[in-house]
């Protein structure tokens, strides 16, 4: 491979040696006590010592409320997006309430959605639908109203229903602004999920940050956090690269 | 009132606007009387340009009988096709093609079909090929529009409201967005579908050349409030060539439309 191939990958991962190793050299050279901040090489070790069966059994409980939660608020919010802007009763009926719902900070009701709900999937899936609904609400809703006026008519002469105008023309035109709801909603669902494994959860990562600061663990509770950091970053991805294969007449997208 | 020129019912009438009006409300102010009075028959094969300012109703008069725009007074019809769904009985192309821009070529000529009259036992994909070969742009069939030129995309929005073959072809200022190479290409192409189909095309245009080039029967319109000013037919050969330019009539009939637009001193 050429140098000028190699640029965009050697470069980012030269900067992110340098930000490691800086930090490394920091702590050591001012002995920053490990409890405020652990040097990188602490939190990979705490990280093995804790061990990958443990690590993993955590991950996938993470990763499992994550899915479910995302995958239930698109069941909720796209449909719902579609009625919102196809539909002016709807839309005039429902709008109000979805805006004041929205205004309520999820993160505030989730201990009183736990008492309502009880420890367990349900509280942490109700706190990531919540999060996630409504920028997948909103971006469907508002590519469904970005129709062209023009497509719209062809879809009139060629004698196409209401109904079937929604579902050949608008739903298609609204897809690259629902994948964008898409990529706003995954990652609010990462953080949905550890909301809801802080208040209700005898597992997972959220849960290993609040059980393990409480033991003043700081390493491992790093570790956590950094797991958690590339799961949305891997999942952010992966949502784009759906996109990308769903959308293949929409303007490539930088990443 | 009554139109200088009332319009003369031939046997076999396509399209027939019966003293139409049309009033756009306005938030504002007094609503906008787009079609006054007009009246016109237009006879079924025949190529039928709609020449004037903007302003003057031509686009408004094509919305109606496209069934995108109601009439305030008087009727459109449609004549002997009542049976008939969508692209079937009244074909559109726009001033933009218009495509669906995840569809692929072939897929957006096929788009009319299934909320149209489809006949049962017909290959309509075949159809659309045989289609876009008469155009040129069969090697394209399965790309997406963003892929192809303006002047591509407006072929491929022609054979689209041919798929169903359809009695009646609208088309609103379809050329006007192209560069005047391609425009002058699609023109001759476009007479030349006509001479081949025998289609009723009804043509909005402001363009006082394209409206005498593709023409049989031109007729000029006027602003506020818009009304019909003129009516002739086009004696020309109906096989039209770039040569039809340096037809003796030729400028004699663009004359006409020029007066019918500006009035007799302009011209």
């Amino acid at each position: 491979m050429s140098t000028a191939a190699l640029r965009p990958i050697a470069l980012p991962a030269f900067a992110f040696a340098l930000v490691i190793a800086l930090w490394e050299f920091v702590v050591t050279a001012f002995h920053i006590p490990v409890f405020l901040l652990p040097p990188p090489s602490a939190i990979l070790s705490e990280g093995i010592k804790f061990g990958w069966p443990l690590i993993t059994v955590h991950t996938t409980a993470t990763l499992q409320t994550i899915l479910l939660g995302f995958a239930c608020a698109v069941v909720f919010a796209v449909p719902l997006g579609v009625l919102l802007a196809a539909n002016r009763l709807t839309a005039e009926a429902l709008y109000p309430l979805i805006v004041f719902a929205h205004a309520v900070p999820v993160i505030a009701i989730a201990p009183i959605v736990v008492v309502s709900f009880g420890v367990g999937l349900v509280s942490r899936l109700i706190v990531v639908t919540l999060i996630c609904f409504f920028p997948i609400m909103v971006s469907t809703a508002s590519g469904i109203l970005n129709t062209p006026r023009d497509m719209n008519d062809l879809g009139i002469t060629v004698g196409a229903s209401k109904v079937q105008r929604v579902l050949t023309i608008s739903l298609p035109n609204a897809l690259p602004f629902i994948f964008n709801g898409f990529r706003i909603g995954i990652t609010g669902s990462v953080i949905g999920a550890v909301v809801g494994e802080f208040v209700s959860a005898n597992a997972g990562l959220g849960y290993i940050i609040v059980r393990s600061t409480s033991d003043f663990n700081i390493p491992l509770a790093m570790a956590a956090v950094i797991i958690l950091a590339v799961i949305s970053v891997v999942l952010y991805q992966f949502v784009s690269v759906i996109q990308a294969w769903a959308t293949p007449w929409a303007p490539k997208l930088d990443r | 009132m009554t139109s200088a020129n009332p319009s003369p019912r031939p046997a076999n009438e396509a399209i027939r606007f019966d003293y139409v009006s049309v009033e756009f409300k306005r938030r504002q102010g007094d609503p906008v009387l787009a079609l006054d009075n007009f009246d016109l028959s237009v006879a079924e094969g025949r190529f039928v340009s709609l020449v004037g300012p903007s302003g003057c109703g031509k686009s408004t008069a094509l919305r109606l009988v496209a069934g995108l725009t109601e009439v305030t007074r008087g009727q459109v019809r449609v004549v002997g096709a009542g049976h008939l769904r969508g692209f079937s009985r009244v074909a559109v192309v726009f001033q933009s093609p218009n495509l669906l821009p995840w569809k692929t070529v072939i897929d957006n000529v096929m788009y009319p079909v299934r909320f149209g009259s489809p006949a049962s036992d017909f290959d309509y994909r075949a159809r659309a090929r045989e289609l876009l070969d008469m155009v040129g742009l069969s090697r394209f069939a399965d790309a997406y529009p963003a892929e192809l030129s303006g002047g591509m995309q407006q072929r491929v929005a022609i054979c689209r409201s041919l798929i169903l073959d359809p009695k009646i072809l609208l088309m609103d200022e379809p050329f006007s967005a192209l560069d005047a190479l391609t425009r002058e290409e699609l023109q001759f192409e476009l007479r030349r579908i006509h001479q081949h189909t025998g289609k009723t095309i009804l043509f909005v245009t402001h363009s006082i050349s394209e409206s005498v080039l593709l023409a049989d029967e031109i007729v000029v319109m006027a602003p506020r409030p818009g009304r019909l000013k003129d009516r002739f037919d086009v004696r020309l050969p109906p096989e039209r060539t770039p040569t039809i330019l340096h037809h003796p009539d030729f400028p004699r009939y663009a004359d006409r439309v020029r007066e019918g637009i500006y009035g007799k001193t302009a011209a």
